[in-house]
């Protein structure tokens, strides 16, 4: 049995992005903690944080798999958010 | 008096069950058994989970099996559930009166693809995900998905009467179910088709009795065997969302898609404030939108590169012509890949205090015309806002509508109100509240000239008690088909108001 420590994979502090949201990791958002008072967080790593949120990644492209051979985009970077558009 | 009633399985009758299964470990009396046979992602009011307990679970792997155990169910009235993922949302595979709970998850085997006739035959207790990994090979797609994919069965979608993600391009659950084996609620044991085909997409032979058995919320029969059609494998899928500052204008770019009359076009959604809303909460591809985006229209594509690559870029063009501003190739491409499998979600939401707590995914679909959106989506919120309010467990998740026709998808939708119910919180008081809510949905449903069900099933009290009256002169109809199709109402009794069809043996 292991027992994970966060040592020096103990993440850094939050920074506030929006109402009721925090980020620690670049784009990876979180609740903020001063909600999160009647359900408790666990402490995790950053290697694990980073983990999950490579996961998903994997996740989505299995996910497109199983239901064509390609994923056929628009070339086109968001017109919401234009500093993240290419 | 001949109905079945609760708890009238004893030692003997789990005796007559072992002598037919013939396996111990497939007669499963005991408690963790029972609890987790009872469990389903929308759950009945958990506080009372002990009243919706199947008194004895049996996993049966030939149809053989089961129609045995109906038989004996049939003689000693002994109410049957029969039960594949239990992915459902208003507990159709839940027993409300114990009794014997038909688990058909070990009847999950491929008896046939046929390539030439374009069919594959499985057992009911097959998923679709994985029947899709087996069938890659050969380069064809059973596209019925749920939002539920990964983990809803075959004969699950069959008992529901499933919706798909994919409907509009190639059909719900209904349109790829070519033939069925059924046990009717006697026992006896039927090849359900058109006429007499067991692979045959169209027939004129007596009556349509496929679309009977598809849908009946496992009130009407179990089904042991099914043959599903065989589409040839997508060679590009493409989505593209696009976010609006009015949820007019994202509903008049539904229309002007849905309209246009692309082929390839699998599904086109509308997330309305309160869903855009919901999301910013905790969603990564939302929680950093400006304000300006208060609606969002996502539109799917399948088929052939030829097909798909022209028409995507008509999909370009119509959801920006009243306003719409593309979300990007990320989110378009991922948020799309996440609604295959929407029940990996993590469920929480706000107290009225606004703290994050756990919370249980509670929806209420309907079925409804394009005309009536924009008026329904106001009065569903403000009921759901009175409740919530009042009752202070509720918290109001957003709506979406989803393209509905199989094939036709420009007149009418699948609409969904999503809530979450703080479970700790639930007591009878507060349950009750929360069936008065539903109930209230339902109404305005009706009120519009909709369905109160597109695809989840109106077995759940706050429903099954408008049924008659959706029914209207069918309703008669109905009950004379259940009561001479299960003479005991032994199959999924309390279900839809369907007892009613029981009342005249009953004075």
């Amino acid at each position: 049995m292991s027992i994970f420590r966060l040592g020096d994979q103990r993440p850094p502090e939050p920074q506030r992005i929006a109402d009721g949201v925090v980020m620690r990791f670049e784009h990876v958002y979180e609740v903020d903690p001063a909600l999160m008072e009647l359900t408790g967080q666990q402490d995790v790593p950053a290697w694990d944080t980073k983990r999950i949120v490579d996961a998903r990644w994997d996740h989505l492209d299995w996910m497109h798999d199983h239901f064509a051979d390609d994923v056929l985009l628009a070339g086109e970077g968001s017109e919401t958010m234009p500093e993240e558009g290419h | 008096m001949s109905v079945a009633f609760k708890s009238a399985v004893d030692d003997s009758v789990v005796d007559e069950l072992r002598a037919i299964i013939g396996d111990d470990d497939r007669v499963l009396p005991n408690l963790s058994s029972r609890v987790n046979r009872t469990r389903v992602p929308a759950p009945f009011p958990v506080h009372r989970w002990a009243e919706f307990m199947p008194d004895v679970a049996v996993l049966p792997t030939t149809a053989q099996e089961v129609s045995e155990v109906v038989k004996l169910a049939n003689r000693l009235l002994i109410p049957v559930v029969p039960r594949a993922g239990g992915t459902g949302l208003s507990d159709g595979a839940v027993p409300v009166r114990g009794g014997i709970l038909v688990d058909v998850k070990l009847m999950n085997g491929i008896h046939e693809v046929d390539l030439v006739d374009r069919t594959v035959t499985v057992g009911p207790g097959i998923n679709m995900l994985k029947l899709n990994e087996e069938l890659k090979r050969h380069d064809v797609f059973y596209p019925d998905d749920p939002a539920s994919y990964p983990c809803s069965l075959v004969g699950g979608r069959i008992g529901t009467g499933g919706w798909s993600l994919l409907g509009a391009r190639f059909g719900h659950t209904r349109d790829n179910v070519i033939s069925m084996e059924i046990v009717l609620p006697t026992g006896d044991i039927v090849e359900i088709g058109e006429g007499g085909g067991r692979k045959l997409r169209k027939s004129s032979t007596a009556f349509n009795l496929k679309q009977l058995f598809t849908g009946h919320q496992g009130t009407l029969g179990i089904c042991t065997e099914a043959t599903l059609e065989l589409v040839p494998r997508p060679e590009v899928e493409f989505a593209a969302f696009f976010a609006f500052d009015d949820y007019m204008k994202a509903w008049e770019t539904v229309g002007v898609l849905t309209k246009a009359g692309l082929a390839t076009l699998a599904g086109v959604v509308l997330f309305d404030e309160w869903k855009i809303a919901y999301l910013r909460r905790d969603d990564e591809a939302y929680i950093t939108q400006p304000d300006s985006v208060r609606a969002v229209v996502a539109v799917a594509m399948y088929g052939t590169r030829a097909e798909v690559e022209p028409a995507s870029k008509v999909v370009m063009r119509l959801g920006r012509s009243r306003g719409g501003k593309y979300l990007g190739d990320e989110i378009s491409a991922g948020d799309w890949a996440s609604r295959h499998d929407r029940y990996a979600t993590p469920l929480h939401g706000r107290s009225k205090e606004g703290q994050a707590v756990l919370m249980s995914w509670h929806c209420e679909d309907a079925a409804l015309n394009y005309s009536v959106l924009p008026q329904v989506r106001e009065e569903w919120h403000a009921i759901v806002a009175r409740y919530a309010e009042r009752y202070g467990i509720l918290d109001d998740w957003g709506m979406f509508a989803y393209t509905n026709g199989a094939n036709k998808p420009w007149g009418d939708y699948l609409v969904e109100i999503d809530v979450g119910i703080w479970e700790e919180r639930l007591d009878d008081e507060n349950w009750a509240g929360w069936v008065n809510c539903k109930r209230e949905i339902s109404e305005v449903t009706l009120k519009h000239g909709g369905s109160i069900t597109a695809c989840h099933g109106a077995t759940r009290e706050g429903d099954a008690e408008l049924v008659p009256t959706e029914m209207g002169g069918a309703w008669e109809v109905v009950k004379a088909i259940k009561r001479t199709l299960d003479p005991n109402n032994i199959m999924n009794p309390g279900k839809q108001s369907l007892d009613e069809a029981y009342e005249e043996s009953l004075t």
